[in-house]
């Protein structure tokens, strides 16, 4: 084997890895007798570590592995044929999700409105309401209409959510989901922390365009 | 240990790597999480059929490159290339200046390189695989597994270097 041929095989080598592989034993020997080419194989190598570490920044988004274990397909089987119980969710937004969201985002527009409006009327317009005690999850409604996102996976951005302002509910055991308000401020301030968490809330019960709203009185954290 | 705990587990070792390669495969976030989503999802339904299980890195990043060629829609041709010369010709590419280069260019350079030789390339540079493996996730013969490699990274240095002489005029 001359250092020409050897080159060629050397250009494929990479390290430790490709040790085992009979393919460089005489080439890598060659090395070994040839002071260049040992110098020009230790610049391969150096490119090759180099340019497979900034391969290996890539990083992958960080909830990423969360959502492959969650929306795991769990099969089943029904006379002897194994059916695939759903396929998950694509990330790549397809028109339905597109227009979708559109329409979240219009209802969004819509609570929000309802929301400054009844927090800016005071109390007494809808003080009339039946009053109740609702045990649930506080929700980011923005997440959680628009994308059905609830639940400890989804706290994180819930509570950034909540914290900046956005509508806060709350959905009651029974399923049943409120838009909170307040007779002066918002409940933001008081809830960010207990995003996804179960309170209760002792409030008053009334309906607007259709939404339900729960105007807080009292909450209990616990 | 049970069926989840082992599926989870496996998520978290391999799902960076496959992320990886999805991304030098198509350079679309989305679509290389959709591709390491799906080849979970295949996994979960199809993975108890793998008998040795000292293979599952391999068979992972077998289904995720056929699920590319799929997405992709293309088809492939095999041929074998001659190495010879290619050592020759190869531009040489130091370790500083690949240093100079983020992790974004050297995708964009990435690329630029045909499909063909793309996957093969990020495979021998970024995953542990033997060639053997490497052929066997990419399902073609191993001399042209090398061959390709071997040519793509020629294209690579070539482009490197264009890179680099584009950056420093640019000083």
């Amino acid at each position: 084997m001359n250092t020409s041929e050897a080159k060629e095989r050397l250009l494929l080598y990479r390290g430790p890895i490709d040790d085992a592989d009979p393919q460089f034993g005489e080439a890598l020997a060659h090395a070994r007798r040839d002071p260049d080419l040992a110098e020009w194989m230790r610049e391969q190598s150096r490119s090759y570590g180099t340019i497979r570490s900034k391969l290996r920044e890539i990083e992958p988004p960080r909830d990423l592995a969360e959502k492959i274990i969650r929306e795991r397909p769990i099969p089943f089987r029904r006379g002897g044929t194994q059916i695939i119980r759903k396929r998950p969710t694509s990330f790549r937004p397809s028109w339905t999700q597109m227009l979708q969201l559109a329409a979240a985002i219009v209802i969004l527009a819509g609570i929000t409105t309802v929301w400054l409006n009844l927090s800016q009327r005071g109390r007494h317009q809808l003080g009339q309401g039946q009053e109740v005690v609702v045990k649930g999850e506080v929700l980011d409604m923005t997440c959680y209409i628009a994308h059905n996102l609830s639940g400890p996976q989804h706290a994180e951005c819930a509570k950034t959510c909540i914290r900046k302002g956005l509508p806060v509910g709350i959905k009651g055991e029974d399923g049943k989901t409120y838009l909170l308000v307040d007779k002066t401020q918002p409940v933001n301030a008081e809830l960010a922390d207990y995003a996804a968490k179960t309170v209760t809330i002792r409030g008053k019960e009334t309906m607007r365009d259709g939404f339900s709203l729960l105007q807080v009185e009292e909450i209990r954290k616990f | 240990m049970s069926a989840d705990q082992e599926f989870e587990k496996l998520v978290k070792l391999y799902y960076q790597d496959l992320y990886r390669f999805g991304f030098s495969l198509t350079r679309s976030e989305a679509d290389a999480c959709d591709l390491t989503q799906q080849t979970f999802y295949i996994w979960a339904n199809k993975g108890h059929q793998l008998k040795d299980l000292g293979k599952v890195k391999g068979w992972l990043f077998t289904t995720l490159h056929r699920e590319f060629l799929q997405m992709s829609r293309r088809q492939k041709r095999f041929s074998d290339e001659p190495i010879s010369e290619v050592a020759d010709n190869l531009p040489h590419v130091s370790a500083d200046v690949v240093n100079r280069i983020d992790a974004q260019t050297m995708l964009g350079v990435l690329g630029q390189i045909d499909e063909d030789y793309r996957a093969p390339l990020v495979l021998y540079y970024s995953e542990d695989l033997s060639y053997k493996e490497i052929a066997d996730v990419l399902e073609v013969p191993l001399g042209t597994v090398q061959s390709r490699i071997a040519r793509a990274k020629t294209h690579l240095f070539q482009r490197l270097t264009q890179t680099n002489h584009r950056s420093h005029q640019s000083i």
